[in-house]
C-alpha cells in the first residue's frame, strides 16, 4: 500500500474543523466569481496555512470537496456552493485572510471567525450607485456599438432601471433566468419606447445596448480559464450556464420586440 | 480611423469598465484601475480594426495586451489580477451578436419564416463570431498568467 496517500479515516480529530474550514473559503471564493486556479491556490494556501500536508480539492459548479491529510490521517468532506455572483471586495478580503493564515497567524478557530466576519461586514455598493454605474455602463455599451446620441440617454434611464429591477427580483429570490428575462423585457422596452419617443435612429441597437447588464461576461470568460487550466468540468458547465442565460435574456429582448412592432 | 474616433472608443471602454468594476463590487480607490484596463483594451483593439483585422483578431491582441499590462502592474493595484483583466475585457464581450444570433434563431421557428436559409446564414455567422471573439479574449487573457506561471515554476 502506498503510504503518501491519506487514509479516508478522520482519524486525526484537529482535521474536520480544518477541512471545513477550508472549504468555506474556497465557497466563499467561488461564490464571488473567482476562477477554479485561483479558488485551489487560495484553498490550498489556507489548508497548508492551518497544518494540512496534503490537500486535494474537486470543484463543481454546485459543490466543492475536499481532502486534507496529516501523516497517515485523511478525511474528505463536500459542500454545497450557492448561487455565483461577482463580489471583489469579498474575493480580495479572501486573498488577504489566506495570506495571514498562511504566514502561521491565524488557528482554524480564528480563521472561522474571520470568514464569518468577511461574509458580514464586507461592503457593497449602495442600489443607487450600482444602477447609476451600470446605466452608464450601458451608455458607453451602446455608444460602442453605434447607439446616436438620441438613444444614449434613454438606454442610460432604461439600464438603470433594469438593475433596480434586478436586485429587487433577486432580493425577492425570484430565478435567475426568470428574472433575466423580465429585466431584458423590461429595460429593452423602456429603451426602444425612449428613443423612438427622442427620434432616435439606432432603435434596435438602443434595445439591445440596455440589455447588455445582463450578459454575464465574467462567467463566460472563466469557463473558458477553467478550461485552459485543467478544469473542463467545471468550465463547461459555466459555458452551459452562460448559454442558457442568454438564450433567456434574448428571450426578453424578443418580447419587447414583438410588443413593439405591433404597438406601432 | 481618426483620432476622434479613437479617443471615442476609448473613453467608452473606460466608463464601461469602470460601471461593470461597481457592478462587480470593485472598491472605489480600484475603480480608475478598472477604467484604465477598459481604456487599453478598446484602445488596442480599435487600433487593430483600423488596421484592417477581423473582430476576432483585434479583440485576440487587446486582450493579450491587457493581460500582460495588468501582470506588470499587479503588484501596485490592490485588485485581484484575475478581475483587473477580466472587467477590461468586458465592453469586448460580443454580448450584441450574442443576442443578435439567439433572435435569429427564434426566427427560424417563427411559422411564417422569410428567407429561411439567410436568416439561418445570418444567426450562424452571428454564433461563431460570438464563439471566436469569447475564445479570443478567453485565450489573450490566459496566455500572459499560464507564461508568467511556467516562469514562477521554474
Amino acid at each position: 500500500m502506498d503510504n503518501s496517500n491519506p487514509e479516508d479515516n478522520g482519524s486525526a480529530p484537529e482535521l474536520e474543523p480544518m477541512a471545513m474550514v477550508t472549504l468555506d473559503a474556497g465557497r466563499m471564493l467561488m461564490e464571488a466569481g473567482a476562477s477554479a486556479t485561483s479558488i485551489n491556490e487560495i484553498v490550498n494556501k489556507v489548508a497548508h496555512g492551518l497544518g494540512a500536508e496534503r490537500v486535494d480539492l474537486r470543484i463543481g459548479y454546485a459543490s466543492m470537496a475536499i481532502t486534507v491529510g496529516i501523516g497517515h490521517a485523511g478525511i474528505t468532506r463536500m459542500r454545497r456552493v450557492g448561487h455565483l455572483g461577482v463580489n471583489q471586495q469579498l474575493d480580495l478580503e479572501l486573498r488577504c485572510l489566506a495570506d495571514r493564515v498562511a504566514d502561521g497567524q491565524l488557528t482554524t478557530e480564528q480563521t472561522r471567525s474571520e470568514l464569518t466576519r468577511i461574509a458580514t461586514t464586507t461592503p457593497r455598493h449602495s442600489a443607487w450607485v450600482m444602477a447609476v454605474a451600470v446605466g452608464l455602463a450601458c451608455a458607453a455599451f451602446g455608444r460602442l456599438l453605434g447607439v446616436d446620441w438620441l438613444g444614449t440617454g434613454p438606454v442610460f434611464l432604461a439600464a438603470t432601471i433594469g438593475q433596480f429591477a434586478r436586485r429587487e427580483l433577486l432580493t425577492r429570490h425570484v430565478n435567475v433566468f426568470i428574472a433575466a428575462t423580465l429585466v431584458a423585457f423590461l429595460s429593452s422596452l423602456l429603451a426602444g419606447l425612449g428613443a423612438r419617443w427622442l427620434g432616435c435612429t439606432t432603435l434596435t441597437t438602443a434595445m439591445i445596448a440596455s440589455i447588455l447588464l445582463l450578459v454575464p461576461g465574467v462567467p463566460s470568460v472563466n469557463a473558458q480559464s477553467d478550461i485552459l487550466d485543467g478544469h473542463p468540468t467545471l468550465g463547461s458547465a459555466r459555458s452551459v450556464s452562460v448559454a442558457v442565460t442568454l438564450i433567456f435574456v434574448a428571450a426578453g429582448l424578443w418580447l419587447s420586440q414583438v410588443l413593439f412592432a405591433n404597438w406601432h | 480611423m481618426t483620432l476622434h474616433f479613437l479617443i471615442h472608443q476609448t473613453i467608452c471602454g473606460a466608463i464601461a469598465a469602470a460601471g461593470f468594476g461597481v457592478l462587480f463590487n470593485v472598491g472605489f480607490r480600484s475603480l480608475p484601475w478598472c477604467a484604465a484596463s477598459g481604456a487599453l483594451a478598446l484602445a488596442v483593439r480599435t487600433y487593430c480594426l483600423g488596421l484592417g483585422w477581423n473582430l476576432e483578431g483585434a479583440s485576440f491582441a487587446a486582450a493579450l495586451t491587457v493581460g500582460a499590462a495588468v501582470q506588470v502592474l499587479r503588484a501596485r493595484t490592490k485588485i485581484s489580477q484575475n478581475a483587473l483583466d477580466v472587467v477590461g475585457c468586458i465592453p469586448m464581450v460580443p454580448g450584441s451578436f450574442a443576442a443578435k444570433a439567439i433572435l435569429s434563431l427564434f426566427a427560424l421557428t417563427s411559422v411564417e419564416t422569410v428567407n429561411a436559409t439567410e436568416t439561418l446564414v445570418t444567426a450562424m455567422q452571428y454564433t461563431l463570431r460570438v464563439m471566436f471573439t469569447i475564445g479570443a479574449i478567453g485565450t489573450g487573457l490566459a496566455i500572459p498568467t499560464l507564461l508568467l506561471r511556467v516562469r514562477v515554476t521554474r
